[in-house]
């Protein structure tokens, strides 16, 4: 043997010991941390985020941030965890707000309090600075594990020139799933069996598609899945089955909604063609149906049956799990500066999601804003009935469960009620090892 | 109409005097515009001023005033020289490594003897039932215990060896009489000589049909150089491209999109045109329709 274990314990000690004392230089270094950012907007929005991290990096001479491009949400969570799995965690990302739960239980999460703590801060006074509906995608078993950066709400907006056009009053929305059939019947326009303008278009695609039908159960008096529970879901119940149904009729009986599963940039692209003349599309969307709408277009509360609730979306900033404490203090220091009043009222201006920071809307910045845009009050105001985006053990999976079988009725292939009793069989399946590890498994 | 006349002229010799052919010629011009179609709108698409709104956008009339601002747009959000250079060298890494290691493979499963060669060729196939995406998590932590994470090596490393390659190669090398090699044998050429000199001059359709399609696969996978780049300047045409093309919450800028979607895919596209005899007589003889 060439290297006896005696000498190797005191290479590696003597490796330590260097380590040691090229600490404090390389300390001096910025600290170099990665943020992942999907692009939930277009190109131009890309650019704002690299000018955004930019200002951070001059404004911080000791960290230096790079901005990570990682697809949609979904892939950004795959890619995540990937990077997680091979000891590469990147130091923040911009996670889709109902993934945490997800990831908590997997634990790929840094518990937030800590460092909240060390800023000599309360939990309770750093949340308090972010609208209450936010709360509940960012705190799981009253911990920290993520801070709200830019969310939405479900709208509906509507091509105004075309309501006055079909005698309808624009300024006086419908508030009830009656009235918005009524008023989608009234703006459908057909030329013998062919329609040339369609009276709504509500997006049905991977990830939008179940937001979309957690929005209709809420207002349907449902909720989608247990809020305090990660293994339960609600699809095979009465309020889930109306809201389909209600769905499946504008296409197939009233045939003012066009056949099938239509992506978001479908929605927005025959709503702003005039094509469709209402749609139910996030806030998210807001500042493009702002810069290419050739018409007069309004935005409204999402029509209630039951009741008026809507759920959040948008994102989070996180701190994946296993990263050294230099760079989980530079990542903290980013997302701080990220969910400030100024950079989150900012951020919301280029984009159209709504600021989660309350102080965002007294900057002058925006107040001037809300005065020549007082349409982007809307998402603002209706927080009031806004609750958690679902959220549970596997979420993609889970919400891919229930997405299948709609594009289904969308189709045409299905009807509501076996559909949701296959999506419910489906999600119970993928459940059951989160439900035999907790709330099955009995003492 | 004298450019179907030309066409027509183009047409087999001896098919010239009857109608079957003829109508199939039709069908192909046909599915040929229907091919087109897609194209004549992204070039148009790209033309357009956004001034025309999206009312326009659909429609495959060009606008009276042609503009370049989205390529200009495409063009200042991604580093596209920088995209079009790093995908060109994932691409040409992998196919000259795996020219390598399949011609190897191929000559070992088609005329060495070994002990259980037909079932290490079976598990070797097996690869090919196994999806990609399932292997990210396996692959990525290999690539970065390797040191390889956010580099360009560890976008080529797992495709070093390819399954369909061997598989190809296998079949060609099998077609090849053994007697060819018997006469080098005597001339007392080595193994390696032998396979130098005897199989890979004549399987080359096979290397060039291999050679595009894993150039096309590499040029258009984007899932796992998505997973392993971070650094910006790394990313290749795929990942650089959807940062505008990818939306969540539903809005897209179309001309900017056509736009950077020609860019990407015109490098393959010109090398297509200039190479299309050849491509399409290495497919056909080696027998990939």
């Amino acid at each position: 043997m060439l290297f006896s274990r005696r000498l190797m314990l005191g290479l590696a000690m003597a490796g330590s010991l260097a380590g040691a004392l090229t600490f404090p230089a390389m300390a001096e270094g910025p600290t170099e941390i990665d943020l992942f950012f999907p692009v939930p907007v277009d190109g131009k929005l890309a650019r704002d985020m690299g000018t955004l991290i930019k200002e951070f990096n001059e404004g911080h001479p000791n960290i230096k941030a790079t901005a990570v491009y990682t697809g949609s949400y979904d892939d950004t969570l795959i890619k995540t965890r990937a990077a997680i799995k091979a000891g590469k965690p990147p130091s923040a990302v911009i996670m889709s707000a109902n993934f945490l739960l997800d990831m908590q239980i997997e634990n790929e999460l840094t518990n937030l309090d800590p460092l909240i703590a060390a800023d000599g801060t309360t939990k309770e006074q750093f949340l308090g600075q972010f609208f209450p509906a936010l709360q509940g995608n960012a705190v799981i078993n009253r911990s920290v594990y993520g801070v709200p950066f830019h969310n939405s709400t479900p709208l509906l907006y509507i091509n105004a020139d075309k309501a006055k056009e079909a005698g309808l009053d624009p300024s006086k929305p419908p508030q009830t799933w009656a009235e918005l059939t009524d008023w989608a019947k009234k703006l459908t326009k057909r030329e013998g069996d062919k329609v040339t303008q369609w009276g709504i278009a509500i997006p049905c695609a991977y990830d939008y598609c179940g937001w979309m039908m957690e929005t209709l159960t809420m207002s349907n008096g449902g909720r989608y899945y247990n809020e305090e529970f990660g293994g339960e879901v609600y699809y095979d119940t009465p309020s889930m089955l109306g809201a389909l149904s209600w769905w499946n009729d504008l296409v197939y009986k009233h045939k003012v909604h066009a056949p099938g599963a239509t992506p978001g940039p479908a929605v927005s692209t025959s709503f702003i063609s005039g094509n469709a003349a209402m749609m139910m599309l996030s806030t998210g969307s807001l500042t493009y149906v702002r810069d290419n709408a050739k018409f007069a277009y309004k935005v409204a509360f999402i029509p209630r049956n039951v009741r008026n609730a809507v759920p959040i979306g948008g994102a989070s900033l996180i701190v994946p799990a296993g990263l050294e404490a230099d760079k989980q203090k530079a990542a903290w220091t980013l997302i701080k500066w990220m969910t400030s009043p100024e950079k989150s009222g900012w951020w919301s201006r280029a984009t159209g999601y709504f600021a989660p920071n309350m102080a965002a809307y007294k900057t002058p910045d925006m107040v001037d804003f809300l005065n020549k845009n007082p349409d982007a009050k809307t998402a603002v105001e209706q927080l009031d009935v806004a609750k958690p985006w679902f959220a549970t053990y596997k979420t993609v999976p889970v919400r891919k469960n229930l997405e299948d079988e709609v594009m289904l009725v969308l189709n045409g292939k299905k009807q509501p009620k076996e559909a949701l009793a296959a999506a419910q069989k489906a999600a119970d399946e993928t459940l059951k090892p989160y439900n035999a590890e907790t709330s099955l498994k009995l003492p | 109409m004298k450019l179907l006349d030309r066409l027509f002229k183009d047409a087999p010799l001896a098919t010239r005097n009857e109608i079957t052919p003829k109508l199939g010629f039709v069908l192909t011009v046909l599915l040929a515009i229907v091919w087109l179609i897609p194209f004549l709108w992204m070039g148009v698409a790209t033309l357009r001023p956004a001034s025309d709104g999206i009312n326009l956008m659909a429609e495959l009339m060009p606008s009276l005033k042609p503009t370049l601002d989205n390529v200009r747009d495409a063009w200042e959000i991604g580093d596209f020289p920088r995209y079009t250079l790093n995908t060109m060298i994932i691409c040409t890494g992998i196919l000259l490594v795996q020219f390598v290691t399949i011609t190897l493979a191929g000559f070992a499963f088609a005329r060495l003897d070994f002990a259980g060669k037909t079932l290490i060729f079976y598990l070797f196939l097996m690869q090919l039932m196994l999806v990609p995406v399932l292997l990210i998590v396996p692959n990525l932590s290999l690539v970065a215990q390797l040191g390889l994470y956010d580099t360009l090596t560890g976008v080529m490393m797992p495709f070093f060896a390819s399954a369909f390659g061997t598989f190809l190669m296998r079949q060609a090398f099998e077609a090849i009489p053994t007697e060819l090699e018997d006469a080098a044998l005597i001339d007392g050429a080595s193994l390696l000589q032998r396979i130098r000199h005897i199989y890979v001059p004549l399987s080359m359709p096979s290397f060039s049909a291999f050679a595009i399609i894993s150039v096309t696969s590499h040029w258009n996978d984007f899932l796992w150089p998505l997973m392993v780049i971070n650094s910006p300047d790394k990313r290749p045409l795929t990942v650089g491209l959807s940062v505008f093309t990818a939306t969540a919450e539903g809005t897209q800028a179309w001309g900017t999109i056509a736009a950077g979607t020609l860019m990407v895919i015109a490098p393959l596209l010109i090398t297509f045109l200039i190479f299309q005899k050849r491509f399409i007589s290495s497919f056909v003889t080696s027998g990939i329709k």
